[in-house]
């Protein structure tokens, strides 16, 4: 349907050497298909150019009829200079090695030249173009400006205005990115300063970023403060696991220890930006609170035991099996560590009692929408919104939950015009640029989603089974219009502007409210009518990958229900064990059985139910109730003071695995940083617990599990280790 | 931005505020007068300058926090934009509440070779103020401006929309006496001139 785009190219010389680019590419880009460089501070790829610093200054002319070059009188900024038929280009001439002289002399002039104190330092633009094309002296004898050094804009940025270079790309992010326009410049002249509206906060939900782009040392992270030198660091690519985003990241540490992270280029998912959440969510790497070591409950307490003791203990405790042993996850398990536990409760324990869901709502496998009807629930990758016309997002508050999807639709607005159609029953950072923004009574989604199914069927653009049809007169778009609060208008404008190149975009956070598979069903219908594209996406960090691996009551590893006696049977043959044929309880279900008795022994696998489950009152009493419970988990939480067992977990980057985003983008996490303490991978547990269990040939790498996951579940075929992308690769 | 960093401390910041706390002062005139510049141009981040000067007039000539927070409410744009503007531009007064006259002495060079120091100097020791300040009494406001574009007057000061000069001691005696005994602020009066020059004939309101 897109058409390749046609790309007009001119010829420019770049120190006389001719070459092809595309028209109107900055000059600052174009040098760089030579493999030069022009030293730059403000200008950033991703953001509009505002030749702010001069430092990025060249000598421009245009060829005469005769072949001579005419020059212009001054040097050009080359970051806000389009590249035109039979410009030339000087990047090396006296003139200009004259002009980067100048103007760093004149930057460095009030600048404070602490670098030994610098979070900066060793990694600064500064210290590097001066470096470079810098004078080796200055002639500035007189005192230099002093400003604040430390000033809290927010919890996570400090700035030190003496080290401010005035470049603007900090203001500019958050007017051109993120959007809050939280920071401008104040004052002009040489007292310009970048900073919020009278001093408040710098709330940004992103303002972690303006740290990272910033060229010196003047907005840094209160975290990281004087805690390293850049070059005292070591660098690992990672990926963050703090929600379902799965944005990549560079994992910075020290002596084994996580110091700081930083975003890493993925265009297909995050670009380079993190969202403060991941930024800064990382702490429980050096918690206190850190378990690291076994331990078994005595008597009345909990007493350090080591791993044979506790394996001992918690096979007495499940043998026996059936359905009197459960298990339930957390979103922070890695593809290979779900893969291995819902092995081990099939095959070992002979129980399907599994859950990964902590929603209200728990969709039962014959009510999914893949199964009911037909509809993929992840069909459109993060980098495709850019291109889309219209976006309906409903029930969900991106910038919260699905942060760098917001970027990424507020930058297809920004620079595509798409229409953005925001339905939530409260303010949403979203609705800053949204086309229409429909604001119902909380409890109300599915009239609202009914109402939009059903003005688009009036409108005659969609077209229903005749049972649908009768089913939504109880939704027309005037009886929405009063259930919801929305004018009718507006819910009849929303769904016209829906079509062919729309997305729908819902998070997990819609199995919440009232209703929520009648919702579903509306929505699905909806995109299904208009050949829209429907998303309901996961929040936690790889809860995609526990559905799709059968961390589920009803459904095995590729989304096999085992209702499907056949399929199920085949997919135990596969796995080589034989799957059980009663189905598990949800979550809900699941605890209740805890709480009364029926569940001997309960597993939690880094999850706290207290903290994921709404009802702390059946929480609690379910964990009471339960004979064993054991407690796996990375740090130490409210659950584990009533465990019987506690096995310490390693975070996802102290080991190997892989993790499957919202998008089914399925990325590798090397080990980072080394082991803590007695812990071990959750994959590890689980093969060591399987190996005592049953004599099998254990598992002795991740990457041996993926290979078995594989041939399980084939979808994973394109995640085996030797495929895997470098930057991931969707489902 | 006396709060550094505290070790150990909160380091909070407050809030900005949020819109349905602001307070809003714009009179029905000010919010009509918002209203017609808005059909001025294309789009509203166009209307800054003149709202920031309807605000200035609504605000007694000081412009307050609170000013720039109702400016950007209701040209929905970021406060931190509005504060931004507004301190780039040396007519709003954002640093501190002024007098109800603004005293404006220029010592640039024609001024200078005619007087304007000793002038200045007078005026100084008289209201017992320096440059950037504002008497006691909230009357008077000191500046030390640039080149008013009056040369032939030097030297020269501006109160509110009407230039002086060439002025003497005496003279000036005279005017701060006139202009003590005004109770309308010439601060407020000069905002508002320039917010009709923004406005068209029709959409005065006078």
């Amino acid at each position: 349907m897109a058409a390749a785009p046609t790309t007009d190219t001119v010829t420019i010389s770049i120190n006389d050497v001719e070459i092809e680019v595309p028209k109107g590419e900055l000059i600052v880009d174009a040098v760089k298909r030579l493999g030069l460089e022009i030293p730059i501070f403000c200008y950033h790829s991703r953001m509009k150019p505002v030749g702010m610093c001069r430092m990025c200054l060249v000598e421009v002319g245009f060829k005469q009829p005769d072949g001579s070059v005419r020059k212009m009188p001054k040097p050009q900024a080359g970051c806000t200079l389009p590249a035109s038929e039979g410009m030339a280009v000087y990047t090396d001439t006296e003139l200009v090695h004259k002009d980067r002289r100048g103007v760093l002399e004149f930057l460095l002039i009030n600048h404070p030249l602490d670098c030994p104190i610098c979070d900066r330092g060793g990694e600064c633009p500064l210290q590097n173009n001066t470096l470079f094309y810098g004078p080796s002296t200055s002639r500035f004898i007189e005192l230099k400006r002093h400003l604040p050094k430390a000033f809290p804009l927010s919890r996570y940025v400090t700035l030190d205005l003496e080290r401010c270079i005035q470049c603007g790309r900090c203001v500019r992010f958050t007017e051109e990115i993120s959007g809050d326009a939280q920071l401008a410049f104040r004052f002009r002249g040489a007292n310009m300063q970048p900073t919020s509206f009278q001093l408040t906060e710098f709330e940004s939900k992103f303002s972690g970023n303006v740290i990272e782009i910033c060229p010196v040392g003047a907005l840094t992270s209160t975290k990281y403060r004087f805690r390293a030198r850049p070059w005292d660091l070591e660098t690992k690519p990672a990926i963050c696991t703090v929600c379902s985003n799965g944005c990549s990241v560079w994992f910075d540490y020290r002596v084994g220890k996580f110091v700081r992270l930083n975003g890493r280029v993925n265009e297909a998912v995050n670009e380079e930006w993190t969202c403060d959440r991941g930024k800064f969510g990382h702490d429980f790497y050096n918690s206190p609170k850190r378990l690291l070591a076994p331990a078994l409950r005595k008597e009345d307490a909990l007493r350090t035991a080591n791993w044979a003791e506790a394996y001992a203990a918690i096979l007495e405790a499940f043998e026996p099996g059936g359905n009197a042993v459960a298990a339930l996850t957390g979103p922070m398990v890695s593809n290979e560590s779900y893969y291995l536990l819902q092995k081990l409760f099939r095959g070992v324990f002979r129980s399907n009692n599994l859950d990964h869901r902590w929603t209200r709502h728990l969709s039962a496998a014959s009510d999914r929408l893949e199964s009911k009807m037909g509809m993929p629930t992840v069909a459109t990758s993060i980098e495709a919104f850019e291109h889309k016309s219209a976006v309906l997002a409903i029930g969900t508050s991106l910038a919260d939950e699905e942060p760098i999807l917001f970027l990424r639709l507020r930058k297809a607005w920004f620079k595509n015009g798409t229409k953005v159609v925001v339905a939530c029953d409260r303010d949403t950072d979203a609705d800053s640029f949204a086309h229409l923004v429909l604001r119902y009574r909380p409890g109300t989604e599915m009239a609202l989603a009914g109402g939009l199914l059903a003005a688009a069927v009036e409108s005659g653009r969609a077209t229903v089974p005749d049972p649908v049809r009768e089913d939504l007169k109880r939704y027309s778009p005037s009886a929405a219009a009063s259930a919801t609060g929305v004018p009718e208008d507006r819910i009849r404008e929303a769904a016209d502007i829906l079509g062919p190149n729309a997305a729908i975009v819902t998070t997990h956070r819609l199995l919440d409210v009232a209703d929520a598979q009648g919702t579903l069903e509306y929505l699905a219908g909806l995109a299904m009518c208009l050949r829209a594209e429907f998303n309901l996406y996961a929040l936690g960090a790889n809860d995609q990958g526990a559905l799709e691996l059968g961390i589920h009551p009803e459904l095995l590893p590729s989304g096999v229900a085992l209702a499907d006696a056949e399929a199920a049977a085949e997919v135990g043959r596969t796995m080589g064990i034989e799957i059980p044929r009663e189905p598990g309880l949800g979550t809900h279900e699941l605890l209740r059985a805890c709480a009364d008795g029926r569940i001997k022994a309960l597993w939690l696998v880094g999850c706290d139910p207290f903290a994921l489950h709404a009802d702390r009152d059946l929480v609690q009493r379910a964990l009471e109730g339960v004979e064993f419970l054991v407690v796996q988990d990375i740090v130490e939480t409210e659950a584990t003071s009533y465990a019987s067992v506690i096995l310490p977990m390693l975070g996802p980057a102290e080991q190997d695995g892989t993790y499957t985003n919202m998008e089914r983008r399925v990325q590798r996490l090397r080990q980072v940083i080394p082991d803590a303490g007695d812990a071990k991978p959750a994959w590890r547990i689980f093969a060591e617990a399987m190996l005592r269990a049953q004599p099998q040939t254990p598992f002795f790498s991740a990457e041996e599990i993926m290979e078995e996951i594989a041939r399980v579940a084939p979808a994973f075929e394109v995640a085996r280790y030797d495929r895997l992308g470098h930057e991931g690769t969707r489902l | 931005m006396s709060e550094l960093i505290q070790i150990g401390g909160m380091n909070e910041r407050p809030k900005p505020p949020r819109p349905e706390d602001l307070s809003l002062r714009f009179s029905d005139r000010a919010i009509r007068e918002l209203e017609a510049l808005e059909t001025h141009y294309p789009e509203r981040k166009a209307c800054i300058l003149p709202a920031l000067w309807i605000a200035q007039r609504e605000y007694g000539g000081y412009l307050s926090g609170e000013a720039l927070a109702e400016v950007a409410f209701r040209l929905d744009r970021s406060y931190a934009e509005i504060e931004g503007v507004a301190t780039f531009y040396s007519m709003y007064n954002t640093a501190h509440p002024v007098g109800r006259h603004m005293i404006e002495v220029c010592t640039c060079l024609t001024c200078q070779i005619c007087g304007a120091y000793p002038i200045a100097e007078y005026l100084k020791e008289k209201l017992g103020v320096g440059f950037g300040e504002t008497t006691s009494d909230g009357v008077f406001t000191l500046h030390e401006v640039e080149c008013l574009d009056a040369c032939d007057r030097a030297p020269l000061i501006q109160v509110g929309d009407e230039y002086y000069g060439p002025v003497d001691k005496a003279y000036l005696d005279n005017l701060l006496d006139r202009l003590r005994s005004e109770a309308a602020s010439s601060v407020v009066k000069l905002a508002d001139e320039i917010v009709q020059v923004h406005l068209r004939e029709t959409e005065r309101d006078r």
